[in-house]
């Protein structure tokens, strides 16, 4: 049956294969010629680049653009910053998120859906930045620390509902055997559902980690201080044309020029280094993540 | 059972959840009070409370100007391409990738397409100068070698809705894409194998039987995206933009307004009037549209 219909394929249903497996190619292609564009003239001589402008197959090679930007010392801060503030925050926020979304999830818990609405309605109807903005800067007085880069993101409403509807698929049994061992709620929590959640505080987590990372809009807003600027915000520093040799702080050597696409090309590589290397190994809980969060709504 | 009665007989777990509830609390309630900013003449010096109440006189001024139709306008219109785009690639690169059936293209070629999702947008504003930026950027030099005229791409502001289109596009068709595939793997093989039986091409199956089957998540999709139009992704556009007043006719944004009036212009009480007209116009056009989800396919209405 089936070799008489793979028989039967017109040369129009052939053509509309080739047709898709090109289309997906081009579109995979274009996809990453960016990522390419970026990483390939980063290594490029900057003399090369102000000749020949940004190519795709650059032929002059240099490394100058890396030495010069990890000579200074923003780089080394800025890593710093971003590191603390993603490892911190993405600790914190499952911490926090879990816990929650376990009670939300919890049968025994009477103000469950109140607390659900709560949570729900932050997403229909937000404070605005003009409150968010004298929370943090006034009120909480936390404009030039780290907190203020960390403290905003530790409970997002749509990650926790992706926690909530995790947790309601576990078995209730496991609950009332350990409730008749004498555990509380606590232990129950601590020694027996988080264990078994190991896959969704994965998923949750690296979206946490991504979304600390890729942040620039709280740095943007709350920070001044050059020595607390996160990757991103040295990014934007570097685009807007400050003054790249006080700031990056490399060379001494003044009569050397300042490679400034060098500079910019080498600081969004080192940037993006950590995710790319990781993105084979993190790709799948992504995807699953994602795929929770769209049958959720 | 009284509330006191509730919270002793389930302590630890009302103890679980008090962080996250603090926080939300803090973080999400208490600043609410700052669309109160949107009724008076707000001094730092004043406070909160102590500024002084001026009514409707915020809203006068911003709907006066030609500053009020111009966001709104900018921040419907984008979306909207966004939407249009967005889906109609996402949904269209899910139906191919579907059909492909040489396992390894099918996973690199999701695996390159997903990639952009994972970038900030300030490394895509980089990658976005790799490519315009009026001296080297390779489109620009590319012209050139055409024999035709550069570009000034940064001062031609008509043409940055449609750039910013093509960006969300590269940025979020992986994204979209994977949920409209979670869609179709869930269609049972039987429709299709009873298809194949009755003799009907590919191109057949995909309009007689997927489309068809995935319409009610494309419709919510679709839906859910509307009822945020009001919202301009501040992170992208002042990412990419930034302070290139050339470019504000076409893509300046409600998002983007009210941060130049707060942080430039450190006008509180304007921001916050124009934050409180968004919200609202917000909230309305999301339960206008939940409902619509409701009404189309039971299960999706998020309240």
């Amino acid at each position: 049956m089936t070799t008489r219909v793979k028989e039967d394929k017109s040369i129009l249903e052939r053509s509309f294969i080739i047709g898709i497996y090109a289309f997906v190619a081009l579109f995979a292609l274009l996809c990453i010629v960016p990522f390419w564009l970026v990483v390939i003239n980063s290594f490029a001589a900057e003399s090369a680049i102000k000749i020949h402008g940004m190519q795709l197959f650059p032929k002059e090679f240099s490394l100058y653009a890396y030495e010069y930007t990890m000579a200074g010392k923003q780089i080394m801060s800025s890593y710093m910053v971003t590191i603390t503030v993603t490892v911190a925050g993405t600790c914190l926020a499952l911490l926090i998120t879990s816990m929650y979304a376990y009670v939300l999830a919890h049968p025994k818990v009477k103000y469950r859906r109140i607390l659900s609405f709560m949570t729900y309605f932050t997403m229909v109807f937000g404070a605005g930045l003009v409150g968010f903005y004298i929370l943090i800067a006034s009120t909480l007085g936390l404009k030039d620390t780290i907190w203020a880069l960390i403290l905003p993101y530790l409970l997002n409403p749509f990650f926790a509902f992706i926690m909530v509807s995790f947790f309601r698929t576990l078995p209730y049994e496991i609950n009332e055997a350990a409730t008749i061992d004498g555990a509380n709620d606590l232990s129950i929590f601590f020694r027996i559902i988080l264990p078994i959640s190991k896959p969704v505080i994965a998923t949750v987590g690296l979206f946490y980690a991504l979304q600390y990372w890729n942040d620039y809009f709280l740095a943007l807003l709350f920070i001044d201080n050059h020595n607390l600027h996160p990757l991103q915000i040295m990014i934007r520093q570097i685009i807007s044309n400050v003054n790249i040799s006080s700031y990056v702080g490399g060379s001494t050597n003044y009569a050397q020029a300042v490679p400034t696409y060098g500079v910019q090309l080498a600081t969004v590589c080192l940037t993006i280094g950590p995710i790319i290397f990781l993105y084979p190994f993190i790709q799948k809980f992504f995807v699953k993540g994602i795929t929770i969060g769209a049958l959720k709504g | 059972m009284s509330f006191l009665q509730e919270i002793r007989k389930n302590k630890y777990l009302y103890l679980l959840a008090l962080p996250g509830f603090a926080f939300l609390i803090v973080f999400a309630y208490v600043p609410l009070s700052g669309h109160l900013i949107a009724f008076k003449k707000y001094r730092l010096a004043d406070g909160l409370w102590g500024s002084k109440f001026v009514g409707f006189d915020n809203f006068k001024f911003f709907f006066m100007s030609a500053d009020w139709y111009k966001v709104t306008f900018n921040t419907a219109f984008i979306n909207g391409l966004f939407l249009v785009f967005g889906l109609g690639i996402a949904l269209l690169l899910a139906l191919f990738l579907n059909e492909i059936r040489h396992a390894l293209f099918k996973r690199l070629a999701q695996s390159f397409i997903f990639m952009p999702y994972f970038i900030s947008w300030l490394v895509v504003s980089m990658m976005a100068f790799a490519f315009l930026n009026t001296t080297d950027g390779i489109v620009n030099r590319t012209l050139e070698a055409y024999g035709m005229e550069k570009i000034n791409w940064y001062l031609k502001a008509d043409v940055w809705p449609a750039i910013l289109t093509v960006i969300y596009v590269w940025k979020f068709a992986g994204y979209y894409s994977i949920i409209f595939l979670a869609a179709i793997t869930g269609i049972s093989g039987e429709y299709y194998e009873s298809a194949r039986i009755d003799g009907a091409t590919r191109f057949q199956q995909i309009v007689h039987i997927t489309l068809p089957l995935i319409r009610s998540v494309a419709i919510v999709l679709g839906l859910l995206g509307v009822g945020r139009i009001f919202y301009g992704d501040f992170g992208m556009i002042y990412g990419i933009i930034g302070d290139n007043s050339a470019l504000y006719p076409t893509t300046d944004v409600i998002d983007t307004y009210t941060y130049r009036a707060l942080r430039v212009l450190s006008d509180f009480s304007k921001s916050s009037a124009v934050i409180l007209y968004q919200s609202i116009m917000g909230l309305i056009t999301i339960v206008v549209f939940n409902q619509i989800a409701k009404k189309i396919d039971k299960d999706s209405g998020l309240f």
